[in-house]
C-alpha cells in the first residue's frame, strides 16, 4: 500500500495509475491469447469463456450489485440468441442489425418482468424470474414456425464485415474487446452514482428512499442494462455455436450463471471473471460428472453462502488484508480539508415550516394517531416527546412519506405532501436519520454520506459509464463535500472506514452527515440520542445548534429530556396518539398531565432520565 | 368453450392453493420463502408413491412422507435457513441457499428413483376414471380433491386463531417483541419448517392421481405455488385459494383456447397484470410498519 499524501501538500509527481498496468496486460493476453491456445479447441473454448463472461458480468450488475437474483438468464441468452440466430438464417440480416435487434429485444424483456418487481422484494422478483424462464423454454417449443422447435436453428453463419466472415480469431479478438468495455463500464458505474444507489437498493432501500432516490428508476436501470449485455451475449453465442437449441437454454443454464457469479463473488467488480475461470479451470464438471451436475451446484451454492458469502473474490481479499495487516500498517491520514471548522455561505438554507392538521393513521385495530395537529415553525428547532408507542416515529414517518395519512393534512411550506412517494419529498429538501442507523455497511463513511446527494448529482448516465470529465469532477466534488461534511459532525478522521466497522454513536453522526449532503430544509432525527453517551450528547447538541444555524428545520424525537430542554424551543408531547401538551420546554415538563403520562409522579426536573 | 376446463382448472389450481399454504405456513413465521418447497412436494409425492407401490395403504403413505418430509425439511432449516438468518436477518442470502438445497434434492430424487413418472390411484372411494354431469367432464378425485383444499385451508385459518397460532403471527409481526413475550423464534422457525414440510408432503400425494410422481413436479409447483401465493397476497390463505382457483382455470382457458404450450404463458400474464394493479396481491396486507 502506498502511503496517502495530504492534499494541501505539494503536488505529488503524476504516478502511473496500476489500473492502467492492468487494462494494457489485459489487452495484451486477448491479443496473444489466439497464438498461445494451440489449436481450434483451445480458441473456441476461449471464446465461449469469453461469451459466459459478458453473461455473468450483466448478471452481476443485477443479482450482486443490485441485489436482485435472477434466475433467468439463461433465459434472456436464448432470447437474444434466438433472434440474432432466427434473424440472419430466416431473413438473411447481416449480424450487425440482428445483433441490435437480439439486444434490444432481451432488454425489453428485461424491461417486462422488471414491471412488477418495483414494489415488491428481491426473493419475489427472483420467483418472477424463474416464471418468466418457464414461459421462455415453453414458448421456444411452442412457437415452432418461428424458433424450429426441438431442431432449433441452424446454419447460423459467422459475422461479416466489410464482406468477409470473421476468422475465429476475430471472433475471439470482438468479444474479449467487449468484455474489457463492458467491464469498465460497470467500473464506472459502481465507482459512480449507480454503485452507492445498488448498494442500498439491496441492503437499505429506506435509507435509499429517504435520500431521494426512486427506486423505479433506479431498479428499471439495473434490469434494462443487465438484460441488455445478456442479449448481447446471446449474439455472439448463436454465432459461435452455428446450432442452437432449446437444450441449450434450459433452466440449469441459469443456475449455473448464478453459481458462477456466487462463486466468483457476488457484487465483487472481479467476481465474474474469477467464477468463469473457476469453471473452466475444472473441465471434468462439465462432462465425466453430468449427471451430478446439478447436486455439484447445489452443494458448491450453499457452501459458499455458509462459508464465503463474497465468493473467491471476497476470500482472496480478506486473506490479503489479513497479510497485510500482520505487516503492520498505518491508518491512512486524515484529509486536512475535512476538518474545516467554519461554514460557508451557500451551505445556509431557507427552513421549511411543517403544518399538519387533524391527522389519522391507523394499524390494523390500533390508532397510531389521533386527529393530530401541529406547526413546525421554519428554522426552528422543535422536538416531539412522549411515551413508548405513543406515534412520535409514526409522524415522522408521515412526514417524509413512508406511510400514508388515513385522514388529515401535511404542508411543508405551501406545498401539501399526501400520497407522494417518500424520494420525492426527499428532493423538497427533506432529510432524516433513523433510530437504528441505516448505513450501507460495506462501503466507506464517504461514499455514504455521498449518497446523500444522489438526486442533486448532474453527471449522465453515460458520462458516469464512460467517466466522462463531468462525471469525475462532480464525484471529486462530491467526495470532498462528503468529507467536509463528516469532518462537521466530528467523523473527519473515520472518513474511510467502511459504515458497518463504526461504532453505533458514530453511525448515528454518519447519517445526520449524510441527511445533510442533500441539503436539507427539513431534519428530522429520529432519538439521535439513544445510546450515546453523556459527553457525546453535549457533542450532539452543539450539532444540532449549528445545524439550525444553517437555517434548517430540525425536528427530533427524543427521549433525553435534558437534551430536549437545552436545544429546543418548542416541544410537542404525544400520548397515545394525541398530543398531549405543547410549548415551551419549561411550560411542557412541569404541565402535571405530562409528568404523570410521561413519568409517573415526580416532577420531570427530578426524575433520572435514562440513558 | 369447452366447459370440462372448469373442474380441471379448480383441480389444478387447488394442488397451487396448498403449494401456496405450504409457503405461507413457512413464511408466517420465519419471513422465509422457501425455493426448495416445490422440490419437498416432489419428494413427499415421490416418497408415498414408492410407499403405496410396497401395499401400504394411503393414509398411512401419507404419514411416513409426512414425516420424512417434515425431517427433510428440520434439516433444511439447520443447513441452509438457520445459520443464514442468525448472520444476518435482513439480508436476502437464504434465496440462494434455499435454492441450492432444492437443487440437492432434485438431483438425488432423480438418481433415486429414475426420470419415469410412477402412476398413483387416488383412494378408495374415488376415483380418476371421468364421468359426465351436467355437460361437463370431471371425476370423483377432482371433486374430492377441490372440496378436500376448501375444507383444509378453512381448517388451518382456525389454527391461525388459537394460542399457538397467535404466536406464529406475533412472531410474523414482530421477531424480538414476541421473544420478549416468551415465544422463542427459533423454535417456532423448526416447527413450521417441519410442519410446512410435511405439509409439502402431503400435497405431493394429492397431486399424483391427476398429475403423476415423477421429478418434474418440483420446479413447476414451484412456479404456480408462487404464483398463487403472490395472486393471494403473501400470507393469506384464504387469498391462495381463490389465486389457485383463478390461477387453475385461467391455465386450463389458456391451454384449451390456445394450445397446451401457453399454460405457463397464461398464469404468467395474469401474474404479472395483477401485480401491477395490486402489487401485494388480491388480498395482501396493505402495510405493514417497517421502519
Amino acid at each position: 500500500m502506498s502511503e496517502s499524501r495530504s492534499r494541501s501538500g505539494p503536488a505529488p509527481v503524476r504516478r502511473l495509475n496500476p489500473r492502467w498496468l492492468v487494462l494494457a496486460g489485459a489487452v495484451l493476453l486477448v491479443l496473444a491469447f489466439p497464438t498461445l491456445a494451440h489449436g481450434d479447441y483451445r480458441l473456441y473454448l476461449g471464446t465461449q469463456v469469453a461469451i459466459y463472461l459478458l453473461v455473468a458480468m450483466g448478471l452481476n450488475l443485477l443479482s450482486g450489485y443490485a441485489g436482485q437474483p435472477s434466475l433467468c438468464h439463461g433465459a434472456l441468452l436464448a432470447v437474444g440468441a434466438y433472434v440474432t440466430a432466427i434473424a440472419m438464417t430466416d431473413h438473411g440480416w447481416s449480424f450487425w442489425p440482428a445483433a441490435a435487434a437480439g439486444m434490444a429485444l432481451t432488454a425489453a424483456a428485461g424491461a417486462l418482468i422488471a414491471l412488477p418487481a418495483f414494489r415488491v422484494s428481491a426473493w419475489y422478483f427472483a420467483l418472477i424470474t424463474l416464471a418468466f424462464a418457464d414461459v421462455v423454454g415453453g414458448m421456444l417449443v411452442e412457437w415452432g414456425g418461428l424458433t424450429h422447435s426441438f431442431a432449433g436453428v441452424v446454419g447460423i453463419p459467422m459475422p461479416e464485415l466489410s464482406g468477409h466472415a470473421l476468422s475465429p480469431a476475430e471472433l475471439f479478438w470482438l468479444v474479449a474487446a467487449l468484455d474489457i468495455a463492458c467491464f469498465l463500464m460497470i467500473a464506472n458505474l459502481i465507482r459512480g452514482r449507480f454503485g452507492r444507489g445498488f448498494a442500498a437498493l439491496r441492503d437499505n432501500e429506506a435509507a435509499a428512499r429517504a435520500s431521494g432516490i426512486s427506486m423505479i428508476g433506479l431498479k428499471m436501470f439495473a434490469f434494462v442494462v443487465s438484460a441488455a449485455i445478456t442479449g448481447l451475449a446471446g449474439a455472439f453465442y448463436a454465432v459461435q455455436k452455428t446450432v442452437i437449441t432449446p437444450d441449450d437454454f434450459t433452466p440449469d443454464t441459469s443456475i449455473f450463471f448464478l453459481v458462477v457469479v456466487v462463486l466468483g463473488g457476488s457484487g465483487r467488480l472481479w467476481g465474474p471473471l474469477i467464477g468463469t475461470l473457476a469453471f473452466f479451470v475444472v473441465p471434468e464438471l462439465l462432462t465425466s460428472l453430468q449427471s451430478w451436475r446439478l447436486l455439484i451446484y447445489g452443494v458448491v451454492l450453499l457452501a459458499l453462502m455458509l462459508f464465503a458469502p463474497h465468493g473467491l473474490e471476497g476470500a482472496f481479499r480478506a486473506g490479503w488484508r489479513r497479510l497485510v495487516r500482520s505487516g503492520g500498517t498505518t491508518r491512512p491520514a486524515a484529509v486536512t480539508e475535512a476538518v474545516r471548522p467554519t461554514l460557508d455561505d451557500d451551505d445556509q438554507a431557507a427552513g421549511m415550516a411543517v403544518s399538519i392538521a387533524g391527522l389519522v393513521k391507523r394499524f390494523g385495530g390500533v390508532t397510531a394517531l389521533d386527529h393530530v395537529t401541529l406547526r413546525i415553525e421554519a428554522g426552528s428547532v422543535h422536538a416531539i416527546v412522549g411515551p413508548n408507542g405513543s406515534g412520535k416515529t409514526t409522524l415522522l414517518n408521515m412526514i417524509c412519506g413512508f406511510f400514508r395519512p388515513d385522514e388529515g393534512a401535511i404542508r411543508l411550506d405551501q406545498t401539501d405532501i399526501v400520497g407522494r412517494a417518500t424520494a420525492r419529498i426527499a428532493r423538497l429538501g427533506v432529510g432524516r436519520t433513523f433510530q437504528t442507523p441505516k448505513l450501507l455497511a460495506d462501503l466507506s463513511a464517504t461514499a455514504n454520506v455521498m449518497l446523500g446527494a444522489y438526486a442533486a448529482e448532474r453527471a449522465s448516465t453515460v458520462e458516469v459509464a464512460l467517466w466522462a470529465p463531468r462525471a469525475a469532477r462532480e464525484h471529486a466534488l462530491l467526495a470532498a463535500k462528503a468529507r467536509y461534511f463528516l469532518g462537521f459532525v466530528g467523523l473527519g478522521d473515520r472518513v474511510g472506514e467502511p459504515a458497518g466497522e463504526l461504532p453505533h454513536s458514530q453511525q448515528r453522526l454518519a447519517e445526520i452527515a449524510r441527511a445533510l449532503m442533500g441539503r436539507p430544509r427539513l431534519l428530522l432525527l429520529d432519538e439521535p440520542a439513544a445510546g450515546l453517551s453523556l459527553s457525546e450528547i453535549d457533542r450532539l447538541g452543539a450539532l444540532i445548534r449549528s445545524i439550525a444555524g444553517l437555517g434548517v428545520t430540525v425536528v427530533i424525537v427524543e427521549h433525553h429530556l435534558d437534551l430536549v430542554a437545552d436545544i429546543c424551543r418548542h416541544v410537542t408531547v404525544l400520548d397515545r396518539g394525541r398530543v398531549l401538551a405543547e410549548g415551551t420546554p419549561d411550560s411542557v415538563f412541569r404541565d402535571p398531565a405530562v409528568v404523570s403520562a410521561y413519568m409517573g409522579v415526580r416532577p420531570v426536573a427530578e426524575a433520572q432520565v435514562p440513558a | 368453450m369447452d366447459l370440462d376446463i372448469i373442474p380441471s382448472g379448480l383441480a389444478a389450481g387447488s394442488l397451487y392453493a396448498l403449494v401456496a399454504v405450504g409457503f405461507n405456513i413457512l413464511y408466517r413465521p420465519t419471513n422465509v420463502f422457501n425455493f426448495a418447497q416445490g422440490d419437498l412436494v416432489m419428494l413427499g409425492a415421490m416418497i408415498s408413491a414408492s410407499a403405496i407401490a410396497a401395499g401400504l395403504p394411503w393414509l398411512a403413505a401419507l404419514l411416513a412422507a409426512a414425516a420424512l418430509v417434515g425431517v427433510i425439511g428440520l434439516a433444511e432449516n439447520f443447513l441452509a435457513v438457520a445459520p443464514i438468518v442468525r448472520r444476518s436477518s435482513a439480508s436476502h442470502a437464504w434465496i440462494i441457499s434455499t435454492l441450492a438445497y432444492s437443487l440437492i434434492i432434485d438431483n438425488l430424487v432423480g438418481h433415486v428413483w429414475g426420470p419415469d413418472p410412477i402412476r398413483v390411484d387416488p383412494p378408495w372411494p374415488f376415483s380418476v376414471t371421468s364421468f359426465m354431469i351436467g355437460g361437463v367432464r370431471t371425476s370423483s378425485y377432482q371433486l374430492a380433491l377441490i372440496a378436500l383444499t376448501g375444507l383444509m385451508i378453512l381448517g388451518i385459518e382456525q389454527f391461525y386463531r388459537t394460542r399457538a397460532g397467535r404466536a406464529v403471527r406475533a412472531v410474523a409481526e414482530d421477531r424480538d417483541a414476541a421473544l420478549l413475550r416468551g415465544i422463542d423464534p427459533d423454535r417456532l422457525s423448526r416447527w413450521s419448517f417441519f410442519l410446512g414440510a410435511g405439509f409439502a408432503a402431503m400435497t405431493g400425494l394429492l397431486a399424483s392421481p391427476t398429475m403423476y410422481a415423477s421429478t418434474q413436479l418440483g420446479p413447476s409447483l414451484l412456479v404456480k405455488g408462487f404464483e398463487a401465493a403472490a395472486v393471494g397476497g403473501i400470507g393469506n390463505n384464504r387469498g391462495a385459494l381463490v389465486a389457485g382457483w383463478i390461477l387453475g382455470l385461467a391455465e386450463a382457458l389458456g391451454g384449451s383456447v390456445l394450445s397446451p404450450g401457453y399454460q405457463a404463458a397464461s398464469t404468467f400474464a395474469l401474474l404479472l397484470a395483477i401485480l401491477l394493479i395490486q402489487p401485494r396481491g388480491l388480498f395482501g396486507q396493505p402495510e405493514a410498519r417497517s421502519v
